[in-house]
């Protein structure tokens, strides 16, 4: 992993002693709460409905055992003992005191961590994927990348104001795990003929109220020139981004309004007569980030682990386990093991401190220190091996974590929704834990296969719902919470956006609605089809009928 | 002016307070009630005084429920006792008649829980 120098302690250090300073001004009245606000949103701090929420930016989902250790730590004295990991690979406690803030900062900076770039109009926290440096997909290390994108933008002085907020993510996988095309800028890592590495430019894509895939501004940029491009674009977006309106004022707008050819137009001028040397980073520095993240030695381990086979036959959760978490890594006798967030009963993405302490002993023990959070809200332990994984699984267990169900219909994204958002119109995490339970039997869950169902509780969107192959939108119906449905989304690399299905649906009628879509694609399916896919083929009608005729 | 109440976030801790003849008090119960226009718009107007000790005071509208008070606001019936799926986190977790005839009632899910601002199925 990267390892902070003594530059990148100074800044947040400074930053946590500049706030305290500004949380003693705010108490004593010298700053009001209109000049404060600004001051505790760059710094990730929000007022929720039972108190203050802190997110803690996890720089594209990496962290190491100290540092899940330091969350668990601040958790169980600054907060309830627990932290929710958001969909976008950050973690947010929510029972935080203003007061107690400037601890907090400083007790993330002793393990490195922060909350810049977790709130405001800046460059957020940049979204990687969660298998980086461990799946055998990936033409490069995507964190290289992130981690310049970091340090390139973090208090970035052209970039800190811009018309809204501006999510980047980076892949260099096929099969997307970050929901490129539904950012601001989504950028894809390849080869070309020559193989030589390239990023291709997605651009204006996002959820909330106007939801847009990001179009391809760019085929292949070469590497060594990203910071510029990206520079450009930002450029563009600062002096055409519509600050007076909100609702306008993220960059998916501006590429619509002015179509994404004239907006790739405005980028290449930009881009052409910039001083680009003066923003591209120098290869000697991106040799030492890149350093930074080839430290794993991987031992030897046989491609096969006969201890694995033996403990498998004798445990069939751990059959199930490895099925469904489990993913191959480059390493031959190396596995990906992804943790659950969403044991059915549970709220999506909660990990209590124990936990945290649990899984940060086991990636000590078993996965070279190092934890990925998804912005599925569940974590990774991108380095085990085959040999271990019988013990990890165990240590998983014992800890309440080993829930064999990723990627399944109970593995549901849920926003906070209004049991603490204060801008929500509806709940989100008692219709995930209901649907959940719907679909709790193992057995029941796997003979579906794979399903993303996502929640939010506004049109916010940070629950995903566009983009879940079932998406369910919170609305206000005449002052009760009613549920919108969609059918068809995709956030991975064949992203779409879902169709409404119809009529809104009660709070008490989501998961028998849920159901009848799962029984009508049961029906509808053939072959090893996912839901997405007998969707895809047979279109709204009969789940359609399945909702209206069973449900209403 | 049907029955209100006037509420704000404490500044220092976050914690939803409610106000009660010039003093913050955490309960709902504990809330004073206004049930005129004037009455209300002054203690609303003396919170406002109050910045170093409250974040934004603001007036919510009451409903009856078996004859106990509770916003009409589902969010700020939440505020009043805390998320909805961890019943022993919040003011919730003390329990009583008064939280009970909150979870009761029903209705006003709209986001804002302000006076006037409310749609409400009548
Ligand atoms: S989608 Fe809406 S309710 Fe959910 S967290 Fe985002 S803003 Fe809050």
């Amino acid at each position: 992993m990267y390892r902070y120098d003594a530059i990148d302690r100074s800044v947040i250090q400074d930053r946590s002693a500049e706030f305290r300073d500004q949380v003693e001004r705010r108490l004593s009245g010298a700053l009001t709460e209109e000049h404060f606000k600004p001051l505790r949103l760059m710094n990730g701090l929000y007022l929720q409905l039972h108190a203050y929420m802190l997110r803690v930016a996890i720089p594209y989902g990496a962290l190491s055992s100290d540092q899940l250790r330091g969350l668990a730590r601040i958790g169980r004295i600054y907060d309830k003992g627990y932290g929710h990991f958001t969909t976008r690979q950050n973690l947010q406690f929510n029972w935080i005191r203003l007061e107690q803030t400037p601890d907090i900062l400083d007790a993330l900076a002793e393990v490195d961590l922060h909350a810049i770039q977790t709130s405001g109009n800046c460059i957020r926290n940049t979204t990687s994927d969660p298998y980086a440096g461990a799946t055998a997909e990936e033409v490069d290390d995507p964190r290289v990348w992130c981690e310049a994108i970091r340090q390139w933008s973090t208090l970035h002085p052209e970039f800190s104001y811009l018309p809204r907020k501006f999510k980047i993510a980076v892949t260099a996988a096929p099969q997307d795990r970050t929901a490129a095309k539904v950012h601001d800028i989504g950028l894809v890592l390849r080869r070309d003929r020559d193989g030589q590495l390239g990023f291709e430019v997605m651009v204006g894509g996002g959820m909330g109220r106007t939801p847009y895939l990001g179009t391809t501004i760019r085929e292949h940029l070469p590497v060594q020139s990203l910071l510029s491009y990206l520079s450009a674009i930002l450029r563009v977006y600062n002096r055409h981004g519509r600050r007076d309106n909100i609702f306008k004022a993220r960059v998916k707008i501006l590429v619509a309004a002015l179509g994404a050819g004239e907006f790739a137009r405005q980028v290449e001028a930009e881009w052409t007569t910039m001083d680009r040397v003066a923003v591209d980073l120098p290869d000697v520095e991106l040799a030492r980030i890149r350093g930074a993240f080839s430290y794993v030695r991987f031992v030897d381990a046989s491609p096969v682990s006969s201890s694995l086979e033996a403990a498998r036959r004798a445990d069939p959760t751990l059959g199930r386990f490895v099925r469904n978490n489990v993913k191959p890594h480059k390493i031959a006798g190396h596995a990906i093991v992804n943790i659950s967030l969403k044991t059915p009963g549970e709220v999506p993405g909660d990990c209590s401190s124990d936990q945290m302490d649990a899984i940060a002993n086991l990636a000590d023990q078993y996965g070279y220190g190092e934890i990925r959070v998804t912005h599925e809200q569940n974590l990774v332990l991108p380095h085990v091996k085959l040999d271990d994984l019988a013990a990890v699984h165990a240590g998983l267990k014992a800890a309440g974590l080993a829930c064999p169900n990723v990627g399944l219909a109970s593995d549901i994204i849920a926003c906070p929704g209004l049991d603490y958002c204060s801008l929500a119109n509806t709940r989100a995490i008692p219709v995930a834990q209901s649907i959940a339970q719907r679909f709790s039997m193992p057995d029941v869950a796997e003979s579906v296969g794979e399903l993303k169902i996502k929640i939010s509780g506004c049109i916010n969107a940070c629950g995903h719902h566009h983009v879940g192959h079932i998406g369910i939108l919170g609305v206000d119906k005449k002052g009760e919470e009613f549920f919108q449905l969609t059918l068809g989304g995709s956030g991975a690399e064949d992203a779409s956006l879902g169709d409404v299905l119809g009529p809104a649906v009660a709070y008490d009628q989501v998961t028998p609605a849920v159901d009848a879509l799962v029984q009508a694609y049961l029906r509808e399916r053939r072959g090893a089809e996912r839901f997405l896919d007998t969707y895809r083929r047979v279109g709204l009608t009969p789940f359609k009928a399945a909702v209206y005729a069973e449900a209403h | 002016m049907s029955l209100a109440a006037v509420t704000a976030s404490d500044l220092r801790d976050g914690e939803v307070v409610f106000w009660a003849e010039g003093r913050w008090v955490k309960r709902f119960a504990d809330a004073e009630l206004f049930n005129a226009v004037e009455p209300g718009q002054a203690a609303l107007d003396l919170a406002r005084a109050q910045p170093t000790i409250v974040v934004e005071p603001y007036l919510i509208n009451l409903d009856l429920e078996g004859g106990v008070p509770v916003p009409t606001s589902y969010r700020e019936r939440v505020r009043a006792l805390g998320p909805t799926i961890h019943p022993e986190m919040g003011k919730q977790a003390e329990g009583g008649l008064v939280v009970q005839a909150l979870r009761a009632h029903a209705g006003g899910a709209r986001s804002s829980g302000r006076l006037g601002l409310i749609r409400l199925k009548r």
